[in-house]
């Protein structure tokens, strides 16, 4: 098999397979930018896989004052469902308990996205008959009286239906340490890019998974393949070398977002080149039959 | 293309009705068709061409030039495109109006953007009685859009607002936001006695607390209001220099109505 070699990192010849999500983006803001941040962590916090989340989601990137619609300190948030029902639910249940709740917060559409998500508009019956609307510049916004003072949601934001989820890289080396600060280097290189998120904890997945399981009822469960423990075994798709395999995925906005924030992991992860432990990087896949979306690695590391 | 432009010959000697004098009827009539239009309010028929002198050609953008207090309806159920007004308007200028944007220079009269539903109207100096109040035949004033006067507007500005803003620089007269229904109000230069009479659920904000202020509001005190930043914020981008800061004391009323509505005094 030809292989490709970035500073001596092997790029294995496969692709990344993903799905079609809907997503969907919000502005929160806050006094301080400190708990715009908090308030966006919280609302994305259990939000890791569809899996069992019900919903991913991540902070996009934090905003300054001069980007947001009421001049205060914000954050970004991109939510990723699989269809339009869910977006809806999590969408409100998230900002509904993390936003609505946390001090001084405020809530806005962040996507004027072809179809219309409801925000405000739902949460405006926490408000009891107190809420008020005010049009603002052809924008309605929900003002709801609080014990905090007063909640501001815009009344509605805007979905996608051509967000991707699922884009990945697979990190594997000769040691834990390596991967891992291998991969934390490739998460904040993606942090950067627009219409990006890498929902696990701090953008890695140290427990890839793969569907089904000899158990009933479970729907996923460990990638035995990578896992360095079971290189023994038929399956192992690893060389006797390694010791640690991390992987990173990415939900965007668009398939265009997901291959710049790939192109951009794998030479973050492979800016130390072999030297500093990393010997291979891959993707995970499903033979290419079930997700419409292939990122081939090789074609992305350019 | 340059703008059709409509320079006023002498001081008219009726009341004009130019409300066909909007872009939707000119596009596509040569010039002495819109000179052969009748603007007459009397027995009397008076034409475009008998009063004004027609100069240009793009309909989408009308210029009026030495207009004074009797041209009435000047972009009276507009429904796009522009209007500049070089002089004083009459009354019910734009009314019923639903896209669009007319620019008077000089003063207007009484009902400015009566019962208009979209669209924008700035008035550069005063208004007449009742701005963004009630249009012949309508229950409601205002149903959205924006109107700002740089000058004083007279009594009951924004009577039966139901939506949409209306911002004064100068001084309101009495009755401010009388019997409004909802929608917002910015009074910068004060108001008159009896402001916020028969308020339902409308937003009327003051740069001052008003010297009357009516028994039937209720104070609910000093606190943080993030939706003065977003209407500050698109204040601004309108190109207006205006700060509305995010504290305020908060009135709640009319408490002889409704009581939802609100006067915020700004701090």
């Amino acid at each position: 098999m030809p292989e490709k070699k970035v500073k001596g990192v092997t790029i294995v010849e496969t692709f990344a397979e993903a799905f079609p999500m809907v997503g969907t983006r919000v502005i929160i803001t806050a006094p301080t930018a400190e708990w715009a941040m908090i308030s966006a962590r919280t609302m994305t916090g259990f939000a890791t896989s569809v899996i069992a989340c019900g919903a991913e989601g991540g902070v996009e990137r934090a905003l300054t004052k001069f980007e947001t619609p009421d001049g205060r300190p914000g954050v970004a948030v991109l939510l990723f469902t699989m269809d339009v029902n869910m977006l809806q639910t999590q969408l409100r249940n998230r900002v509904g308990q993390c936003v609505l709740t946390s001090p001084g917060s405020a809530c806005y559409a962040g996507l004027e996205g072809e179809k219309k998500l409801k925000l405000g508009a739902s949460l405006r019956f926490f408000g009891d008959g107190w809420q008020m609307s005010k049009v603002i510049g052809g924008r309605r916004y929900w003002r709801i009286p609080v014990m905090g003072g007063e909640f501001v949601c815009e009344d509605k934001t805007g979905l996608t239906t051509k967000a991707v989820g699922g884009g990945n890289l697979l990190v594997v080396g000769k040691s834990h340490k390596a991967v891992l600060a291998a991969c934390t280097r490739a998460v904040k290189a993606m942090a950067d890019l627009p219409d990006v998120i890498t929902p696990f904890p701090g953008g890695i997945v140290r427990s890839g998974s793969k569907v089904g399981s000899k158990y009933a009822g479970q729907i996923a469960s460990t990638n035995h393949a990578y896992a360095p423990g079971l290189k023994w075994h038929a399956d192992s798709e690893l060389p006797s070398t390694t010791e640690a395999v991390l992987e990173i995925v990415i939900d965007g906005l668009t398939a265009d977002a997901i291959h710049e924030a790939m192109h951009a992991g794998i030479h973050a992860i492979a800016k130390g080149g072999s030297r500093d432990g990393i010997t291979h990087i891959t993707a995970g896949n499903y033979g290419g039959n079930l997700g419409p979306h292939h990122f081939h690695l090789k074609e992305i590391a350019g | 293309m340059s703008a059709l432009s409509f320079e006023l010959k002498r001081r008219p000697t009726q009341r004009l009705d130019l409300s066909p004098l909007v872009p939707s009827r000119l596009d596509g009539l040569n010039r002495k068709k819109i000179e052969a239009l009748s603007v007459s309010t009397t027995r009397e028929t008076i034409t475009v061409g008998d009063v004004f002198k027609v100069k240009g050609k793009d309909a989408q953008c009308l210029h009026f030039a030495g207009t004074d207090d009797r041209c009435d309806k000047i972009g009276a159920r507009l429904t796009g495109g522009e209007i500049v007004v070089d002089g004083d308007a009459g009354m019910l200028l734009g009314a019923q109006m639903k896209r669009g944007k007319i620019t008077v220079h000089g003063s207007a009269g009484v009902s400015v953007g009566a019962s208009m539903s979209g669209g924008e109207i700035s008035v550069r100096r005063d208004v007449g009685d009742q701005v963004g109040g009630v249009a012949f035949g309508e229950t409601f004033g205002m149903k959205g859009g924006f109107i700002s006067i740089g000058g004083d507007a007279g009594l009951l500005v924004g009577e039966r607002l139901r939506r949409g803003l209306i911002v004064v620089d100068g001084k309101a007269g009495d009755y401010a936001g009388g019997r409004m229904v909802a929608g917002t109000i910015v009074l910068r230069g004060g108001a008159g006695r009896y402001a916020g009479y028969g308020n339902r659920r409308g937003s009327l904000i003051l740069a001052d607390k008003p010297r009357h202020l009516m028994p039937t509001y209720v104070d609910s005190g000093v606190m943080e209001f993030d939706f003065l930043r977003l209407l500050e914020t698109w204040l601004r981008e309108q190109g207006m220099r205006i700060r509305l800061g995010g504290r305020a004391r908060r009135l709640m009323g009319d408490m002889a109505v409704l009581g939802k509505g609100e006067m915020l005094i700004l701090e």
